[in-house]
Parts: structure tokens; sequence; C-alpha cells
């Protein structure tokens, strides 16, 4: 005999290991008792999900869903990158140019204090802080 | 305990998607003896095998209507069992609990059972609550894939086709599956397998 057949015959005397006597009388009537019980304790939502639950695997997907669905999810990536720029380069370059910081407009930090400006043009760089320095805080003694 | 009677299986399933209780209790009766064997062999634990055991057929009950006919009914039984088990053993810790009261006692009279325990060896004579502990923790190191092939072919006896179809994979990962497990199992069991 081999060493399978053998592993086969000592797991078919796992075949002995069995409930109780009486087990499965019991079983069936412990069965409809859980039934009923679950039905009263569903809520509406629950009963509604089951009931989508059950149904969903019979739902037929088309042979060709899935294939339909790829193609046209190909083509309107296909469509949005070979799609026309709504603007030219140059107005691109335009509007870059308007946010250098040589801009004339004074840049506003906070609660509209404006970024000094030296007289040639260039900005210096000036931040001026809507409070008081954490230094000048009055100290608390605990 | 209530004898099953010679109605059909489809039968019973047709009569309980037309909303008669009654015929899905019989298929309670029939069907809750093998889907014990193949859950309690998967868990090792009767506590467990009967709460399993209780969703398994409220959620029988609750599918049922989406029951097509395109298995046998006790292959369906047997997939929802199946996967139910298995996702109760990956979260359930490792807890291995089990009562020597459960084995039948006609187990003494098996040859196998005999073979297994007699004078093969002296130093190996093994009496039955050992060879059980043994069998069980054997059986408890397969990982939960092996445990419910080997459950299905060794303990219950259903052919590698069937097999196949509840657990949805090819013939030929069931034979491998198998073999993989019983030279697993040949290791943990050395000292009871017969030279």
């Amino acid at each position: 005999m081999t060493p399978e057949e053998n592993i086969s015959k000592l797991l078919r005397l796992k075949r002995y290991e069995q409930p109780p006597p009486g087990y499965f009388d019991g079983f069936l009537r412990e069965f409809q008792s859980r039934q009923r019980s679950d039905l009263l304790r569903l809520s509406l939502w629950e009963i509604v999900w089951d009931r989508i639950s059950t149904i969903a695997p019979s739902f037929q997907v088309p042979r060709f869903a899935y294939a339909s669905v790829a193609a046209l999810a190909l083509a309107a990536s296909v469509f949005i990158i070979a799609r026309p720029a709504t603007k030219a380069p140059g107005n691109l370059a335009e509007s870059r140019q308007s946010l250098t910081l040589t801009s004339p407009q004074p840049v506003m930090i906070g609660a509209s204090l404006p970024v000094v400006m030296t007289s040639t043009g260039s900005p210096s760089v000036h931040y001026v802080l809507p409070t008081s320095p954490v230094s000048y805080a009055s100290s608390r003694s605990f | 305990m209530e004898e099953p009677s010679e109605t059909s299986d489809e039968e019973l399933v047709a009569r309980t998607q037309a909303g008669e209780a009654r015929a899905f209790d019989e298929l309670v009766v029939r069907f809750s003896p093998r889907l014990y064997g193949l859950v309690y062999n998967m868990t090792s634990n009767h506590e467990d095998t009967n709460d399993l055991l209780q969703e398994i057929f409220a959620k029988a009950y609750r599918s049922i209507k989406g029951f097509q006919g395109k298995s046998r009914f006790s292959t369906w039984m047997h997939t929802i069992a199946v996967n139910r088990a298995i996702n109760f053993l990956k979260k359930r810790n490792r807890r291995m609990t089990m009562s020597l009261d459960d084995v039948d006692n006609g187990i003494a009279n098996d040859p196998d059972f005999i073979e297994a325990t007699s004078d093969h060896d002296p130093r190996h004579q093994a009496n039955l609550g050992e060879l059980q502990q043994k069998l069980n923790e054997a059986m408890m190191k397969l990982s939960h894939d092996h445990r419910a092939v080997v459950t299905m072919y060794d303990i219950q006896g259903l052919p590698h086709a069937e097999i196949a179809g509840i657990l949805k994979i090819s013939v030929g990962t069931v034979r491998s599956r198998l073999f993989y497990a019983h030279r697993q199992l040949q290791n943990y069991l050395q000292e009871f397998i017969s030279q």
C-alpha cells in the first residue's frame, strides 16, 4: 500500500466524528426559530439589500459588454488627448509675463497690506505682518 | 430523525422557490449531515460548525430564488458551505478545541483504525484519543484551501470533478492540491502510517 493510500485510509476515520445523538433533530428546530427571529429583526433596508444581493448574481451581462465599455473608454481618451487647445501659446506667454515680480500692482498679503516697492521699480522683499511679534506679547505667570 | 423522502432535490428546490417553506425544511434535513461533516472537518469545532451550518442554510434559503439549476443543488450547497467556512477560518484566531465524545463508537471496530493503532510497532501504540488528536492537528496545519479539498475527497468521498465544480477550479488543481496536502499529512502522521 502506498503512503498516499495510507493517508487516505487514516483520513477516512474522521467520518466517525459525529455530533451528539439527536443533534440533527434539534438542528432543524433551531434553524426554524432563528429564521423567524431574523425576519422580525431585519430592518426594511436590510430586507431590500438582501433581495438585491439575491437577484444580482442572476443578472446576465451581455457577451460583448466589457469590450464595448473598454472601446468607449479608449475612444473618449483619444478624443480628449487629440482635442485642440482652447488658447494659443502666445496668450500663455503674455499671461506669464503679467505675473512677474516686476508687476506694477502691489501684492497684497494678509489684511490688505501692500508690498513696499522701491523707487527703481524693483520690489524690496519687505512684508508687514498684521499682528505684533510674539516677543511683545505680555508674559503670563503660572 | 425524520427520514428524507424520495422527492428529488430539484423538485424540493422548485417548491421552495414557489414559496413552500416546508420543502426547504426537507432540504435542511437532507443536507445537514453531509454539510456538518464538511464544516466540522474544516473547523474541528462543534459549536462553530453548528453556528456556521445555521448561517449556511439561512444564506441558501435567502438565495434559493437565484438558483437556476446550472449545477446540481448539492454542488451549489457545498459551494456556499465551503466559502462560508473558509471566510470564517480566515477570521478565526488559531484555536482548536474538540471533544472526544464526538467520535462515533463504531470507529473502534473499523479495520483501518485497528490497523493504525495496533501492534505494528509497540512504541507507537496509540489510542483513539491520540489518533483523533493527531489527525485534527495534522488537518489544522493544512491551508484552508488544501483542507477543503482533503475533507471533500478523503473524508466525504466526493469525486475530483465535483470538488472542482464546488471550488470553481480545474480538476488538475484539485489533484495537485490533494497531492501536496497528502505529502504534508504524511510528514505529520508518519507514526501512524504502516510501512
